[in-house]
């Protein structure tokens, strides 16, 4: 191939991907370049921008709000990143044991079935659990625990904890999937010398399953680490924050500030602050779970 | 080692992505500053009432009195507004009244967005607090030059001013004492109670007074009925107590503006003074009275917000799960469109004696939670918020446009059709249906409260009053969160606003 034939056909792949291009830097780059800028200004959403220099980043330092809810974030990002991890790797791991292929199709399809269930609908039909007259409370009452009944959502000193927890039996269907996949992908060679070698039952999860699951567990840290530090519905709906800041978190400080007070600069500067910490922790997590792959 | 660092990479791009794509947008009409009012030309139309030879379509939004709405919930086939339409359209060959009829879930967002975008409706409803306060400033179009010039639709006024109601008008003006909506209706408010629950425990008649209030609720939680389930709105229940306990001292707070009415500014220098703070006993002394009537009350909702609970509150009291439910002057309509089995009740808050507290002046101040915060309250987008507004005389025709509405006899029209709000303004009449509650609306408008001087100011009072019901705060930590709140609001009114209040 000549040096113009090879141009042409650089140019015409180049071609292809440039409107994809395009959309990504318009609709993904653009507005975080916005974002970040804007983060210096002090903006209602309408009128210019004014620059303000380091002032948002100083507010936010003394801003109890953010703090509590920079508490309530770290909490829930701990016990997202075990319900993320635990339940669907042991539901992978017995899926992944049984001897037909079919059955483990059948199960499979099983867990991932609830996945067609719109997310909001989960919420809410959670709301309707928690509820001081729910299901939840009606349960422990007809079981003979009703001394354990609760306001789930009304009481700041469990209400995070419900709202975290729920979901049960927490087993993601993404999750799980990647789990199976990376289970799957275990060579025989590997499973038979360990059973030559007697790793078999809980010594095989423990020294063959998990280590070979560390780039699939990498994978889902990061990306519920992400998402439950930008997961803003389920307070929003479930108790807008309340009680007082009690399921506050960063995402919907944010969200009101810019939306409610119309300070969007500031709204801007907590996105930034929350993008650091959140490449911090990302950065951290792929130094402690190293994976060769 | 490139595997490493291209994972890396990747990783922050999606999380630099997805954390600060949901903060960005679009920074519409970028280094325009707000309009200016316009000025007061008197180019508001002719004396005929013509629109200056502009032609059209003007785009309104209005909320409660959108005519023949399909898609706002609730809503009832009403015309009135229509018709109104259709007489100024029959008057003004080539202009058209188009109605916005959509249910925005997120009112004030959506006005934000349509207004930084340049397409805001025409006229839209908006009150004048958000209009005042949580709105971005240069939205609306200040009316107060055409209120003082003459409606050529009310041949009997010398100004369309003297045809409104003039304690409204000064208490909704903004901090600079600028009007930027006609506003012709009141909300009403009231303790609804559920009769057939009432008779269940032996309750022949509403309470009448706090102290008989405070009893009711315990009879019905005595015999088993739920008395009330609501979160208890602090922005509502302040103004009732509030409005009372300071009631000797209106005048002065009213007066720090050198204009009738309470503004947000008022209401920030009567902080600043401690006045209306936690300094002064009275600010916080109806808590723990207010909390003997919620021990009474099923505990689910205290703590939450009335935003979010608000509906499956009114849900429960509509199918006889609640004997009492405090709202609005709508409830009676939602009851009927829910077919509700029980015979519906009203009483007002009732008037307070000192064997209830000793801060009371014994003012009624029933009235003080409503006011005029309904739905005939309109305001004229800007150039700046509406391109469509630079067109040659287009201002001009929606400005006239308006002043056809807003004549007595159309509030009256349009406000009674609906049915559920009283019309303010003088030569109006309340619905037949409105005139248990219309007499909150012809008690003197001398209602009281802070909530002004912060958008998110009453947001957070709200929480902190949820936890103190609950009981999950005592007294003196809710006290010490007020004032924190109260400080901070200042701080943010006068970085807002530009205003030294210390000069007050």
């Amino acid at each position: 191939m000549t040096g113009k034939a090879k141009l042409k056909t650089a140019l015409t792949g180049y071609a292809f991907i440039l409107p994809t291009f395009i959309f990504l830097l318009w609709f993904m780059y653009y507005p975080v370049y916005q974002a970040l800028i804007g983060a210096f200004t002090d903006w209602d959403g309408f009128n210019a921008p004014r620059y303000i220099g380091l002032d948002n980043f100083v507010r936010l330092i003394g801003d109890e709000v953010l703090r509590q809810s920079t508490i309530n974030a770290l909490i829930w990002v701990v016990l997202s990143i075990v319900l993320a991890v635990v339940p669907p790797f042991l539901v992978a791991e017995l899926i992944f044991q049984l001897k037909r292929e079919h059955a483990q199709y059948v199960y499979r399809t099983l867990f991932v079935v609830p996945i067609v269930i719109p997310g909001i609908v989960t919420i809410l039909l959670w709301r309707f659990l928690y509820q001081g007259d729910g299901a939840i409370n009606q349960l422990l009452e007809a079981i003979g625990l009703g001394s354990l009944q609760q306001l789930w959502l009304g009481n700041p000193n469990i209400a995070l904890y419900s709202i975290i927890l729920m979901g049960f039996p927490w087993i993601s269907a993404f999750n799980l999937l990647i789990f199976y996949s990376g289970l799957q992908s275990i060579s025989t060679e590997v499973l038979e010398a360990a059973k030559l070698e007697g790793a078999t039952g809980w010594k095989r999860v423990w020294r063959i399953d998990i280590p070979s699951s560390f780039p699939q567990l990498r994978l889902i840290i990061i990306l519920t680490l992400i998402g439950s530090l930008q997961n803003i519905i389920p307070p929003l709906i479930m108790t807008n924050g309340g009680p007082g800041y009690s399921t506050y978190v960063p995402i919907l400080h944010m969200y009101n500030v810019s939306t409610v007070n119309g300070e969007f600069g500031y709204g801007m500067s907590i996105a930034l602050i929350m993008f650091v910490i959140i490449l911090l922790l990302t950065l951290v997590n792929m130094k402690l779970v190293k994976s060769e792959s | 080692m490139m595997t490493n660092k291209l994972a890396k990479s990747s990783a922050a791009l999606v999380a630099l992505g997805l954390v600060l794509s949901a903060c960005g947008g679009n920074n519409a009409e970028e280094g325009q500053s707000a309009s200016t009012a316009p000025a007061a030309s008197g180019t508001a139309g002719s004396a005929t009432g013509e629109a200056g030879g502009w032609k059209g379509t003007i785009t309104m939004y209005a909320q409660s009195y959108t005519p023949n709405s399909k898609n706002i919930a609730g809503l009832k086939q009403q015309t009135g507004l229509q018709d109104v339409a259709n007489e100024y359209e029959a008057a003004h060959p080539g202009i058209k009244i188009e109605f916005v009829d959509e249910e925005f879930k997120d009112y004030t967002q959506t006005v934000r967005v349509k207004a930084a975008a340049g397409e805001l409706f025409d006229v839209f409803w908006g009150q004048w607090a958000e209009l005042n306060n949580t709105f971005p400033k240069g939205i609306a179009e200040d009316l107060t030059p055409y209120f003082s010039q003459p409606n050529p639709y009310i041949p009997g006024k010398a100004t369309w001013g003297d045809a409104m109601n003039a304690t409204v008008v000064s208490e909704t003006k903004s901090p600079e004492g600028k009007s930027y909506n006609i506003n012709g209706d009141y909300v009403a408010t009231a303790f609804f109670y559920n009769k057939d629950l009432f008779a269940q425990a032996g309750i022949s008649q509403p309470p009448s007074s706090w102290s008989e209030l405070v009893e009711t609720t315990k009879k019905l939680k005595d015999a088993g009925i739920t008395a009330m389930s609501q979160a208890p709105d602090y922005d509502w229940f302040q103004r009732h107590f509030l409005s009372d306990f300071y009631a000797k001292e209106f005048e002065q707070i009213a007066g720090f503006d050198q204009s009738p009415g309470v503004s947000s500014l008022d209401q920030s220098v009567a902080i600043v003074k401690g006045m209306l703070n936690t300094s002064d006993e009275r600010f916080m002394g109806w808590w723990p009275m207010f909390k003997t009537l919620t021990d009474n009350w099923k505990p689910d909702y205290l703590s939450s917000d009335p935003g979010v609970v608000g509906s499956n509150a009114r849900n429960d009291f509509l199918a006889g799960k609640t004997a009492i439910f405090y709202d609005g002057s709508w409830l009676p309509e939602n009851a009927k469109d829910a077919n509700v089995s029980f015979e519906l009740g009203s009483f007002n808050f009732p008037v307070l004696t000192q064997a209830d507290t000793p801060y009371t002046t014994g003012t009624d101040v029933s009235g003080a939670v409503g006011g005029p915060n309904a739905a005939f309250q309109f305001a004229v987008a800007t150039k700046q918020a509406n391109s469509t507004m630079k067109e040659a005389g287009k201002q001009a025709a929606v400005i006239d446009w308006l002043q056809f509405v807003g004549t007595p006899a159309n509030v009256e029209r349009i406000v009674n059709e609906h049915g559920t709000f009283v019309p303010t303004w003088p030569d109006t009449k309340p619905a037949e249906s409105m005139t248990e509650l219309a007499n909150q609306a012809s008690n003197e408008l001398k209602a009281l409260g802070v909530g002004g001087s912060s958008p998110n100011m009453s947001k957070n009072m709200q929480r902190i009053f949820g936890l103190y019901l609950s009981g999950n705060i005592d007294l003196a930590k809710a006290t010490s969160d007020v004032q924190k709140e109260l400080n901070s609001a200042i701080k943010e009114y006068q970085s807002k606003n530009s205003v030294d209040l210390g000069k007050y």
